[in-house]
């Protein structure tokens, strides 16, 4: 729930709730008030019929109007009780029953003794009173519009900073080199908090960057040496006069220096792209890489007699960074193509939805989910370094494709499901 | 043909000069930016190996000085930093060509080969090694005069014995030559496709100029 939504609700509610116990009080307070102000003339009545009586000893004539009535009755009983009292009485005239405030109270007239009941219509209360609950109501509406327009257009404004940050923070990549730029904000919280959304990241980028560098160097400094090795390797190697032990010696050493050169270099590719360094992405054309791959390792599939089955569609596009797609498509058929067994068959699968690459081959000891692990490898092939797979991997996952190993039939399959 | 190494590494400069020099280049060596500086602009070379990260400064900017001064040097970037920037930065710069180290020497021999071929054609696109003439623009290759049907491959393979003769050349250098770095491991196929290329060499009435060498690799060599 938004934070204005949950603050407007309470907001509304308890506004509601005010107004309406308002109302009722309200309500009794002018009703109160009124019924005073109308037993106040009941009084006034009362003392000028008594002076009337006192002057002329009779009674007037009763008026009989609709918002002012006098009755008299002759009453043998002078125990009555002077006293206010509201009452409904039916009107024949408007077929109503009208609301009367009325005074009774005994006079004495030419030695006899009179109930007077004098009314007053409270008709006029009610209308107020009625009005006054319109009136609140009114307000209530009035209220719940107003809240809807400042929520639409001036909250929005108010929060606009903390939306412009929000969506600057979800942009925001260590590895880019542009910086944050925050809207313009007057309000204290906002301003705060971009500062430390200010702080947080430029902290970010230069972690990061430091690392980066540390990468590229601890890789400047191994590569170096190794180049050095190789080097000097291979000037020993050209020598006329070397026994057949020394040579043996000269390649091992050459094969695994080698082997360490493209361990340091595949650990460096998966720092690289764990580190996001290949953000630059493109309409990648997957069907022409397939086809060059296959091109390039055209002869090493042909001394190995391995047959090979394309259902290759033409023109599938993925959106990815170029360089990661050739390493992801090369790593699959040269391990398809190492990991064969002569007179053997390579199937690729090339579509919308998935690309797949199978090949005949001995199962492995190991569990398939561990295969796209780290230094995973089958015991039969130690050559290979257990990295390309984990590439694969890497490289799957950076771009939201998932990778599935299974070993069927004597083919071992790996299937990535691209959308 | 005259070849200056910009490389501060010693024992890397000098194993590329001594392997460079059994080619027949004149090699010289600067270890620093301002020795590189003052070597370029004194004299002309016919390729310039050069490393990016020097001392002194990057060289990069030697690079950028070259193209300033019009300077036709061929270049090559031999680069520890296998950067995916470095590499564009420099070609879109004018280098010919990228080498992230560690490169085998052969490799190495093969590339600046092929960018002097491309600077100084002179007309003349023919590469001879004895009575074997490639012809380098048409890709074509003929022996005695005869024109010899090779694959893609063979062809490579063919330049980069040429480029690197009476050398041993290691089996992986010439799987990471013709297939590229993710062909490591078994190199026995390389086996067969050295002996379709000396088939086809000697039914043309060729010797055999491939010589294996015990448990390293292969020597293309007339003697």
């Amino acid at each position: 729930m938004k934070l204005l939504s949950k603050y407007n609700r309470l907001n509304i509610f308890v506004t509601i709730v005010v107004l309406l116990l308002s109302a009722v009080f309200y309500y009794f307070f002018i009703k109160a008030v009124l019924i005073h102000q109308l037993d106040k003339n009941l009084l006034v009545e009362e003392r000028e019929l008594k002076d009337y009586v006192k002057e002329e000893n009779q009674l007037p004539e009763p008026s009989n109007y609709k918002d002012e009535q006098e009755v008299y009755s002759q009453i043998n009983d002078s125990q009555i009780i002077r006293r206010f009292s509201s009452i409904d009485v039916f009107n024949k005239e408007h077929d109503e029953n009208i609301s009367y405030r009325q005074l009774e109270f005994p006079v004495m007239v030419a030695g006899k003794m009179y109930r007077i009941d004098v009314r007053k219509s409270q008709e006029e209360t009610e209308d107020l009173i009625q009005l006054i609950l319109e009136i609140t109501l009114a307000m209530v509406l009035i209220l719940l519009i107003t809240l809807f327009i400042i929520n639409r257009f001036v909250l929005n404004k108010l929060w606009s900073p903390f939306n412009s940050t929000l969506n600057q923070i979800k942009k925001f990549n260590v590895s880019g080199t542009n910086d944050i730029y925050f809207q313009l904000t007057d309000i204290n919280e906002f301003k705060e908090l971009n500062g430390a959304v200010y702080t947080m990241t430029k902290r970010a980028s230069h972690d990061y960057n430091e690392i980066k560098s540390f990468t590229e160097n601890a890789s400047h400094e191994i590569q170096t040496p190794l180049a050095i090795i190789k080097s000097k390797l291979e000037l020993l190697s050209q020598g006329e006069s070397l026994k057949e032990e020394q040579m043996d010696t000269i390649q091992s050493i050459y094969e695994t220096t080698n082997r360490l050169s493209k361990l340091n270099q595949s650990l460096i590719l998966l720092t690289k792209i764990d580190n996001r360094q290949f953000h630059e992405k493109e309409e990648v054309n997957l069907s022409t890489i397939v086809h060059n791959h296959l091109n390039n390792y055209e002869e090493l599939i042909a001394a190995k007699l391995i047959a090979v089955t394309k259902n290759i569609e033409d023109n599938i596009t993925v959106t990815m960074n170029e360089m990661l797609a050739d390493i992801l498509i090369s790593n699959l058929i040269t391990n398809a193509i190492k990991h064969n067994i002569d007179n053997g068959s390579i199937d690729v699968t090339l579509n919308k939805h998935f690309f797949i690459i199978s090949n005949s081959g001995i199962e492995l000891d190991a569990h398939p989910a561990e295969l796209f692990e780290r230094f995973k490898k089958d015991k039969v092939n130690s050559d290979s370094l257990g990295l390309g797979l984990s590439i694969v991997k890497k490289i799957c996952d950076t771009y939201g494709f998932s990778v599935l190993y299974e070993y069927a039939g004597g083919m071992h399959i790996v299937s990535i499901q691209l959308s | 043909m005259k070849i200056l190494i910009v490389e501060d590494e010693k024992e890397l400069s000098e194993s590329i000069a001594t392997y460079l020099k059994g080619e027949d280049y004149v090699c010289e060596v600067a270890s620093s930016f301002n020795k590189a500086i003052e070597k370029t602009e004194l004299y002309d070379y016919d390729c310039i190996l050069l490393d990016i990260t020097i001392p002194g400064g990057s060289g990069l900017d030697i690079l950028r000085e070259l193209k300033a001064n019009n300077k036709m040097d061929g270049v090559l970037i031999i680069s520890a930093r296998n950067s995916l920037d470095d590499k564009v930065t420099g070609l879109t710069l004018g280098a010919d060509d990228y080498l992230p180290k560690p490169f085998h020497l052969s490799e190495l021999s093969a590339r600046v080969a092929a960018i002097i071929r491309r600077k100084n054609f002179d007309g003349n696109d023919l590469l001879q090694f004895q009575n074997i003439s490639i012809d380098i623009r048409a890709k074509s290759v003929s022996v005695n005069n005869k024109t010899i049907e090779l694959t893609k491959k063979e062809y490579e393979l063919l330049l980069y014995f040429v480029s690197n003769k009476k050398r041993v050349i290691s089996k992986n250098a010439i799987a990471e030559h013709l297939w590229g770095d993710d062909m490591e491991g078994n190199n026995d196929f390389i086996y067969t496709h050295i002996k379709n290329l000396r088939k086809k060499l000697m039914d043309a009435g060729d010797t055999d100029y491939i010589k294996s060498v015990y448990g390293m690799g292969y020597k293309f060599s007339d003697t």
